[in-house]
């Protein structure tokens, strides 16, 4: 091929393709989003936007016996689509997840710019960037991704991202923050969003994450499941941008929001990303922003045959600890662009 | 060809002679096949093709993933038995220790260097514990010394000032860097060998003194050597101080860590039993000295 041969670091992703982001035994898991974070230039926000807060609070963003509803499609995945004693949760997860986003498509009939939305999975991303003269990629299979026809208004006003030019990134001095990315050689650097340019709904809106491999050593823990989530969502937003400004680097006028969405079937991480700026090559000036909403539980543990000790039942069949805040944040981020 | 005509010929034989000749024929793996032919001829059993195929000793490139190994039984490559009481056991998977601690990151310009410690764990393959280290884009494991904890920041150095350095444990200096007395481990015999002495769970060596350009050095043993003031060592004693405080309790135990019993067997007990006091073995040196003749000339 003819393209100029060049030593880049790709942030590894996507399931069949390869294994973890960053992996190795014994890697402290707080680095890895900080890791993520000085890759992609951002600066963390603990807790959801004030948006979407208040979208999640408002009741008429609500679903008429939401609870009851959520429960079912609950039920629904780990007792009632399988005969196993035990749910495995290659199946359990997809189906919670497809549940919850019917549930979520039932508000069409309230907000009619819902059906202006599209779900798309097995689509192939790559984001290329250049971060302190290293040549950084995101490339491979990830979730699913929802797209829309309208992009998401920006989620921070303009002062706060003026605001972010005072904040340094944090560095992990003596390691290198391109510590255990792969050295991959490209002969094209390209930015791909993974669809035709005349496809009807071209606004990434949110991705969804799935973790669902029945070994625990396979699946993403919470930590680097959120730097994933965190490099793909910018990854999408890095080639939206790339197509809607051009190859130059420059400050975003109108920013692009990503959203994602990652869970294991029971623990949900939920991000809102904010894409201001594409000079990723130095540290200063305007920096991203992300807001990440960790480990938020849907239930605590689902029992499938109550537990009898001495003729006596002690823990009842069905679903203990069921939060109803979780699913208020996940329809929230779905209806965020729609209300 | 070949094999469909033997194929062919071997269906008019008996039913065991067909499948000797397919076996001789075809190598099962065919990775192996170059490199393990000669050992396969015929019927070949387990036992040889694992003592014979190590793979996991000719690595290259270095990882820090644990690596599957195959348990010998004792046998070397030609299958005999070189080490007695040998076998059994939990399985181990080994771990690349880099006895080299000042190794240089590919790329990286010369001088010293920092690395941070981000674990301290088991090894299996070892009394003493490794420890995982980071600097720059590498990962690595080490030796850890005593007191390693994760976060602690290590330096590698190759400078031998005119002063001696007050070092930290856990650094890595040359002899000829550090003050006479300091505790050393994972010393090397050469400049640039890699550590081979004092390794073991908590034991450490002394600095005893420098003369012109090499030092003299206290083993666990109590022997003295003498080596080139260049040689790198580990400030600090080995890790895993109360290894030899553990009680294995029954016998059961040593099986697990792949020790074979002993034979109950009656020996009459010969010359090397008792209490003997001998002197200690003479200073091993590593210094080629300039000789009488080589000084005449």
């Amino acid at each position: 091929r003819g393209g100029s041969r060049r030593a880049l670091r790709r942030a590894r992703c996507g399931p069949g393709r390869c294994g973890r982001w960053c992996g190795g035994p014994g890697r402290p898991r707080s680095c890895r989003v900080k890791q993520a974070l000085w890759l992609t230039k951002t600066k963390l926000m603990k807790g959801l936007p004030p948006k979407v807060l208040s979208i999640m609070d408002d009741l008429a963003n609500q679903l008429e016996n939401q609870d009851e509803r959520v429960r079912n499609a609950i039920f629904h995945a780990c007792f009632w689509a399988t005969t196993e004693v035990v749910p495995r949760r290659k199946t359990y997860c997809p189906i919670l997840v497809e549940d919850l986003l019917h549930l979520c498509r039932t508000m069409t009939s309230k907000f009619p710019s819902l059906s202006k939305r599209m779900l798309g999975r097995n689509y192939s991303l790559t984001a290329t960037w250049e971060r302190e003269s290293v040549l950084l990629q995101v490339h491979g299979l990830n979730g699913m991704l929802l797209n829309a026809m309208n992009p998401i208004q920006p989620v921070a006003s303009k002062d706060e991202i003026l605001a972010t030019e005072n904040y340094t990134l944090e560095t992990f001095y003596p390691i290198s923050p391109t510590i255990d990315l792969q050295d991959v050689n490209v002969y094209e650097e390209k930015n791909d969003t993974g669809f035709r340019e005349d496809y009807p709904y071209p606004h990434p809106h949110t991705l969804y994450f799935m973790e669902s491999n029945n070994l625990r050593s396979y699946r993403f823990r919470p930590e680097p499941l959120q730097a994933k989530m965190l490099m793909f969502a910018f990854g999408n937003a890095l080639a939206k941008a790339r197509i809607l400004y051009g190859d130059e680097p420059r400050v975003l006028e109108q920013p692009i929001v990503v959203q994602s969405i990652g869970t294991d079937g029971r623990v949900f991480q939920f991000m809102v990303f904010q894409l201001n700026t594409t000079e990723l090559a130095s540290n200063d000036g305007v920096k991203n922003l992300v807001w990440i909403d960790s480990d938020q539980l849907m239930y605590e543990y689902a029992q499938r045959i109550p537990s009898i000790r001495k003729k006596v039942v002690t823990v009842p069949a069905g679903i203990h600890g069921y939060d109803p805040d979780t699913f208020k944040k996940f329809l929230a981020l779905y209806l965020h662009g729609a209300v | 060809m070949v094999s469909s005509l033997t194929r062919a010929f071997g269906a008019m034989l008996l039913g065991s002679g067909s499948r000797l000749s397919q076996v001789a024929l075809q190598p099962k793996d065919p990775c192996l096949g170059g490199q393990l032919l000669s050992a396969c001829h015929g019927f070949s059993t387990c036992a040889v093709l694992s003592t014979a195929n190590p793979l996991w000793k000719y690595r290259i490139k270095y990882t820090i993933r644990p690596i599957g190994m195959k348990k010998t039984g004792g046998r070397d490559h030609t299958g005999r038995i070189k080490v007695h009481g040998i076998g059994g056991g939990h399985k181990q998977r080994y771990r690349m220790i880099d006895f080299k601690r000042l190794r240089p990151e590919d790329g990286a310009e010369p001088g010293p260097f920092v690395e941070k410690v981000i674990n301290v764990q088991y090894d299996p393959c070892r009394s003493a514990d490794i420890a995982l280290v980071a600097g720059g884009n590498r990962k690595r494991w080490i030796i850890a010394t005593e007191n390693m904890q994760p976060g602690d920041l290590i330096k590698n150095s190759t400078h031998i000032g005119r002063m001696a350095v007050s070092a930290k444990e856990g650094d890595a200096y040359p002899l000829g860097a550090l003050p006479v007395g300091t505790l050393i481990s994972c010393l090397e015999s050469h400049p640039g060998k890699g550590a081979q002495y004092i390794r073991a769970a908590g034991t450490c060596g002394v600095l005893l003194r420098k003369v012109n350009g090499t030092a003299i050095v206290q083993l666990p043993s109590k022997r003295h050597m003498q080596v080139l003031e260049t040689c790198i060592a580990t400030v600090g004693r080995v890790s895993n101080v109360d290894h030899n405080k553990r009680v294995i309790g029954k016998a059961g135990r040593s099986r697990w860590l792949g020790r074979r019993p002993h034979t109950g067997l009656w020996h009459r007990k010969g010359g090397s039993a008792g209490r003997k006091i001998k002197p200690l073995p003479p200073m091993k040196c590593y210094v080629n000295l300039p000789t009488a003749a080589a000084a005449r000339d």
